[in-house]
């Protein structure tokens, strides 16, 4: 039986690989023991039964998406499909020429990230020295007239920059400024106490990306995406589990988010075994949380459930145990006393110098 | 008391009764001055033209609501001949109605003008049946008919000296087409080649019968009235197209960013307007503003298409229609040249 659900977007991770070594990393901890990569050939064909399905976007992630030789077969491909093609990137390694051909072949945008606004930060965070050649980066992609995202992951070190941050944005003429304060999941969780900002950190850096947002509406979209742990309701995450949204992953599993398949007790599909709209209508990880039928009480009885659609499981299974419960982020969660407890700790710890526990695995030279 | 040049109300006129008639050089020099400075060259609209900032379906609509006009002209003619005791002025006048109307099928100014209508890719059918004129040029060209019906020989007469400035027009206008709209064929334009030779003749007989007729002050006075007359029939002619022109008022010229894709989507029938993380799921009506959106349209040329192609939907509301969306497109930052 075929659901009501469209895919439009389809994420494609393809590689864990990346030179970079983000605390907040939203790969999955134990990356470094996964499998081999998808390869081409897979992946195209994943790009036609995406399409076939409804699929509209495409964007290419990773890790580092450029690590993959094969980019411009799956740009071309892409393109080919009549997907609107993001590339989403930290910069490294690429090359003018390599960028030049990706435009050719019909790559729509680029989304560059940097840690911060200043360099020696910036490199700190990231953990490899990355910052000037991502500018150069970004005015290569401003010169080939693609439209250009400023992605900033926003956490203690840096959110006090935000001002900053939308001063370069406006420098490199980018298109769209995300300024996404860091999901607590994976690397950001086991990292959350030297990340998580305070209240009044993220309030003073909200009235100034809404002024920037009023001022250069039109010009450039400045989003500014509130960390769950200081909304009073959880986050629609992914638009609803199964919703519009298909991940697959660098070893090919299909998936409702980037780290569903760190969930307990949910089967996921592989579409190395699987065509996409199967796993897409039927499979039971996707099925698992669709529709309402699945909500816990405090959510079925609350009307906002058509908004947020019980808010993040991941973060429900990562805090309180259960990928079943209310997203503990929701101040009508039974277990908002977690999250509580995290705010008092960062504003107990506000000042205190940040130590990070640097991403590691494969893909990158130690330094 | 100061007399003053009556020009409104019997009374100004009885004022005039006695003054003497102007020098025949005088009088054609006053009739001159009177008309070229009300002559439709001015009109911001034929400026428009003449400097190439017509937009294809502007210059189509020219040429189908100005056919009105042409169509109208034998018929004013014709009622000129039916004013005259004349045999020798007869004769000479029913040569304008043959220039119009032609010796035979195929032939005249009208079918020239038709030529013309093909030629900027309307269709000639569409235009021959006038069902598409707008009512206020419609209005305008009635109301020249039934001057001409109302008034006396030589005012009517008078009336049709705006011909003394039409071949500077015409030559004008040939050599601004083919520079600005090089995609009009040439040929196209035989009716404005046909007008110059034909339009000095015209007038040079029509300013002899009306110097050898106006032979009271009084008389030459109702001349330059009945030639103001016509030249702001005219005029309002291209008011109604200029007016027409400007549903919105607004003359940017919106394009969409090249960041935008549009794409049909097979799922629903109707087209997406893709851009960075998103899209818009677009109406018809929506489909057809973002495809004109090249930056060549203004926002008048693009209300003013879907207003000819939805006859259905009062133009009131598709200017709505197109401000919202366009106003939506330039708030996400998806176009270029509107604020």
């Amino acid at each position: 039986m075929k659901n009501e659900y469209r895919p439009y977007t389809l994420i494609a991770e393809l590689t864990y690989r990346c030179p970079l070594r983000c605390p907040y990393c939203s790969n999955p901890l134990g990356y470094a023991g996964h499998g081999n990569e998808l390869d081409t050939d897979t992946w195209l064909r994943v790009f036609q039964e995406a399409e076939a399905l409804g699929v509209v976007q495409l964007n290419l992630t990773g890790g580092e998406p450029l690590l993959r030789d094969d980019l411009e077969r799956l740009i071309e491909r892409a393109s080919r499909l009549e997907l609107y093609t993001n590339l989403i990137t930290s910069g490294i390694p690429l090359t003018f020429e390599r960028l030049s051909r990706f435009a050719t072949l019909g790559l729509n945008c680029v989304q560059v990230s940097v840690q911060s606004s200043r360099s020696t930060e910036s490199d700190r965070i990231a953990g490899a020295p990355s910052f000037h050649r991502k500018l150069e980066v970004m005015q290569w992609v401003a010169s080939l007239e693609l439209p250009l995202t400023l992605n900033v992951v926003l956490h203690r070190g840096n959110i006090g920059e935000i001002a900053e941050l939308i001063a370069l944005a406006e420098r490199v003429s980018a298109d769209r400024l995300e300024l996404a304060n860091a999901q607590y999941l994976g690397w950001a969780l086991k990292n959350r106490a030297a990340l998580l900002p305070t209240r009044e950190q993220v309030e003073t850096a909200r009235t100034i990306a809404a002024d920037a947002r009023e001022r250069l509406r039109g010009t450039m979209e400045v989003l500014f995406v509130t960390p769950d742990y200081y909304s009073v309701h959880p986050k629609s995450c992914m638009d609803g589990w199964g919703r519009r949204f298909i991940v697959v992953n660098p070893e090919g599993l299909a998936l409702p988010c980037h780290l569903a398949h760190t969930l307990p007790g949910l089967r996921f599909d592989n579409v190395t075994k699987r065509h996409l709209a199967a796993i897409w209508h039927h499979s039971d990880g996707f099925n698992q949380f669709r529709g309402d039928g699945w909500l816990p009480d405090a959510c079925r009885s609350c009307d906002r459930h058509s908004k947020d659609f019980g808010g993040c499981r991941c973060q429900a299974f990562h805090v309180t145990g259960n990928a079943g419960a209310t997203d503990p982020a929701c101040s009508l969660s039974p277990d908002h006393g977690h999250i509580e407890s995290a705010r008092s700790q960062a504003s107990h710890l506000a000042g205190v110098p940040i130590l990070f526990d640097y991403r590691t695995g494969r893909g990158f030279s130690q330094a | 008391m100061e007399r003053r040049v009556g020009r409104d109300g019997d009374q100004a006129m009885k004022d005039d009764q006695h003054r003497a008639p102007l020098s025949k050089e005088a009088f054609v020099e006053w009739l001159t001055r009177e008309g070229s400075t009300r002559y439709h060259d001015h009109h911001p609209f034929h400026k428009l033209m003449h400097e190439g900032n017509l937009t294809k379906v502007q210059l189509q609509q020219w040429v189908l609501n100005r056919y009105y006009y042409q169509t109208r002209i034998p018929i004013k003619d014709a009622l000129i001949v039916s004013k005259s005791e004349d045999p020798s002025f007869r004769r000479t006048w029913l040569h304008r109605i043959q220039d119009h109307d032609g010796q035979q099928e195929g032939e005249g100014g009208l079918t020239s003008w038709l030529e013309l209508a093909r030629g900027v890719g309307l269709d000639v059918e569409e235009v021959r049946s006038l069902r598409s004129v707008l009512p206020g040029v419609r209005l305008a060209c009635d109301g020249y008919v039934q001057f001409v019906r109302d008034s006396s020989l030589l005012e009517a007469v008078a009336s049709s000296l705006t011909e003394l400035f039409a071949p500077t027009l015409m030559s004008h206008r040939i050599e601004a087409w083919k520079h600005h709209y090089p995609w009009v064929s040439s040929d196209a334009l035989g009716y404005f080649q046909m007008r110059i030779a034909c339009a000095s003749l015209d007038s040079k007989q029509a300013v002899e019968f009306v110097v050898q007729h106006a032979l009271t002050y009084e008389l030459q006075e109702r001349c330059v009235r009945a030639l103001i007359k016509k030249a702001e029939i005219l005029w309002h002619l291209l008011d109604c197209l200029h007016m027409t022109n400007r549903m919105t008022g607004d003359i940017s010229r919106p394009q969409l960013s090249p960041k935008v894709r549009l794409r049909f989507d097979r799922r629903t029938g109707r087209y997406l307007l893709l851009y960075p993380e998103t899209g818009l799921e677009l109406s018809r009506t929506a489909t057809e503003i973002a495809r004109l959106c090249t930056g060549e349209w203004t926002v008048d040329d693009i209300a003013q298409y879907l207003a000819q192609i939805h006859t259905e939907i009062s133009p009131g509301e598709i200017m709505r229609d197109v401000r919202d969306f366009l106003k939506t497109l330039a708030g996400r930052g998806l176009l270029q040249g509107f604020k």
